[in-house]
């Protein structure tokens, strides 16, 4: 890995770097670094579109060549089959919302806001019995965790969703599940899948939304610690964001991770990570019928 | 080829870019069907990016369908002021074909992290959508033939080999400063053929 450049680029620094940042030829650091000025700096930068727009053109230089004739239509069969399938899961979550771990408390519990004031009154009436006010205590607490991890119902349902999806995937046997947080303090959580066949189910929440084209890239890294793009996804105002991707050769060990890419396509992750974790057995994570191999 | 890269009398009919926005916005319905426009009329073109990337007829097609796949998931994206709808799909091609040759070169012989990030539709604007669009496939070709062959040697071993500027400074034993000299000049100058060419077409 090259030296990073520190993300205090100048103008003139950046501007140096712009023919091989619009052809991707820059080394990693030094494509976030430019990546990073870009986007606070107000000043203009003609040369990255002067030099860029001359990139597109390049691809036109081809030789002409025709795929088989059935690709069009292998490709809207694999649109569909994933559509179908994250119909289904969004169909069961909406019917049976599944009470099962996850790493921050079960959104299903934000129905209960009104512990707040159940323990109020418990305090204007203190001759309630111990046992009463302890377990409305208890809720109160986990209530008010909730409402302050994620605030918006219509992001929950979709989170829940979610889940219900990761969960659903991650009963294929063989499947693995992650739990992705990030590496240090607080910031977004969620549950992520990965069964044998290649898919990849991630549900995630309390993500910063993503602005312009920018998305969430999915990398899998596997035992040679080569991230593995596996899919993108957008982040509305809910912070919820959740992918139904799927590749090849998912292998054993593998770690899930997620960054902020200025949009799809990344072959390489921007760092820096923003949640990961280790696909391990479901067994023990997952009740259901994930054991055995 | 059956597509019409530049649809015979386009000035007369619609924006071809007008019915590539409105097949996005059907696929951000969720209205699959749209895929069969967009792939109609830029699959083949799509597949010749991925085809002299990637080198390989199957990896190729891998790459289109992830590529197209990846125009449906992220069909909300699009911003339409940052260039073509067509512009975009090939990038997306592009950055997805170079991955894949980046990823099966590493396990060769790249240690890690040595590979450069793509600016990954970086979506610079392309105002020079229209100018390009204009161009037959002979006319860039011509363009990209006059521009010196180290500053040509330079692009196409980025574009199309994906590799970084340390990369080629390394395999041709030059100087890091001058691969990135030759890649600014040779963007330029192959700009400035392609005026060029605009013009004299008139």
């Amino acid at each position: 890995m090259a030296e990073t450049q520190g993300e205090a680029m100048t103008c003139a620094q950046a501007t140096e770097l712009a023919a091989g940042f619009v052809l991707g030829a820059l080394e990693p650091s030094e494509m976030a670094s430019v990546r990073a000025h870009l986007s606070t700096c107000r000043e203009a930068h003609p040369e990255f579109e002067e030099l860029g727009a001359v990139v597109p053109v390049l691809a036109r230089t081809v030789p002409p060549a025709t795929p088989s004739p059935d690709l069009g239509d292998r490709i809207l069969a694999a649109a569909r089959a994933e559509q179908t399938k994250s119909d289904e899961a969004g169909a069961r979550a909406a019917l049976q919302p599944m009470p099962v771990p996850v790493p921050t408390p079960a959104p299903w519990l934000i129905g209960q806001r009104r512990p707040w004031a159940g323990f109020l009154e418990v305090l204007r009436r203190p001759a309630w019995l111990a046992t009463a006010v302890a377990a409305v205590l208890v809720m109160a607490v986990l209530g008010a965790w909730n409402l302050q991890l994620q605030g918006q119902v219509s992001g929950l349902t979709a989170y829940r969703d979610g889940v219900a999806a990761v969960l659903d995937a991650a009963k294929a046997s063989g499947a693995r599940v992650a739990v992705l947080s990030p590496a240090a303090g607080s910031g977004p959580t969620g549950l992520a899948a990965v069964d044998p066949a290649g898919r990849l189910v991630i549900a995630m929440r309390d993500l910063t939304p993503t602005t312009g084209a920018q998305v969430y890239e999915a990398w899998l890294i596997g035992a040679d610690n080569k991230p593995v793009p596996a899919g993108s996804f957008a982040v509305g105002p809910s912070g919820v964001g959740t992918l139904a991707g799927s590749l090849r050769g998912a292998e054993a060990g593998v770690v899930v991770a997620l960054t902020l890419e200025p949009g799809p396509g990344a072959t390489t992750p921007t760092l820096p990570i923003i949640v990961q974790g280790r696909a391990g057995s479901s067994a023990g994570v997952i009740p259901g019928p994930a054991s055995g191999l | 080829m059956t597509e019409l890269d530049d649809p015979v009398g386009s000035a007369m009919t619609a924006d071809p870019d007008d019915r590539d926005q409105a097949d996005l916005a059907r696929l951000e319905r969720g209205e699959l069907e749209a895929l069969e426009g967009l792939y109609g009329r830029h699959g083949t073109m799509a597949y010749s990016i991925a085809l002299r990337i990637t080198g390989d007829a199957g990896t190729a097609e891998d790459v289109v369908q992830e590529a197209f796949l990846g125009v449906w998931r992220n069909a909300g994206r699009y911003e339409p002021g940052r260039g073509s709808v067509r512009t975009w799909l090939m990038a997306i091609v592009h950055h997805r074909a170079i991955d894949s040759l980046r990823r099966r070169r590493a396990t060769v012989a790249l240690p890690e992290g040595t590979d450069g990030t793509t600016p990954a539709v970086l979506a610079l604007p392309d105002v020079w959508n229209e100018v390009a669009a204009g161009l037959d496939r002979d006319a860039v070709q011509s363009a990209l033939g006059s521009i010196p062959t180290r500053q040509r040697e330079a692009l196409e071993l980025a574009y199309f080999a994906g590799l970084t500027q340390v990369e080629i400074a390394e395999r041709l034993g030059l100087p890091l400063g001058t691969v990135k000299s030759r890649m600014r000049l040779g963007l330029l100058a192959l700009r400035a053929e392609l005026v060029g060419h605009r013009d004299a077409d008139g």
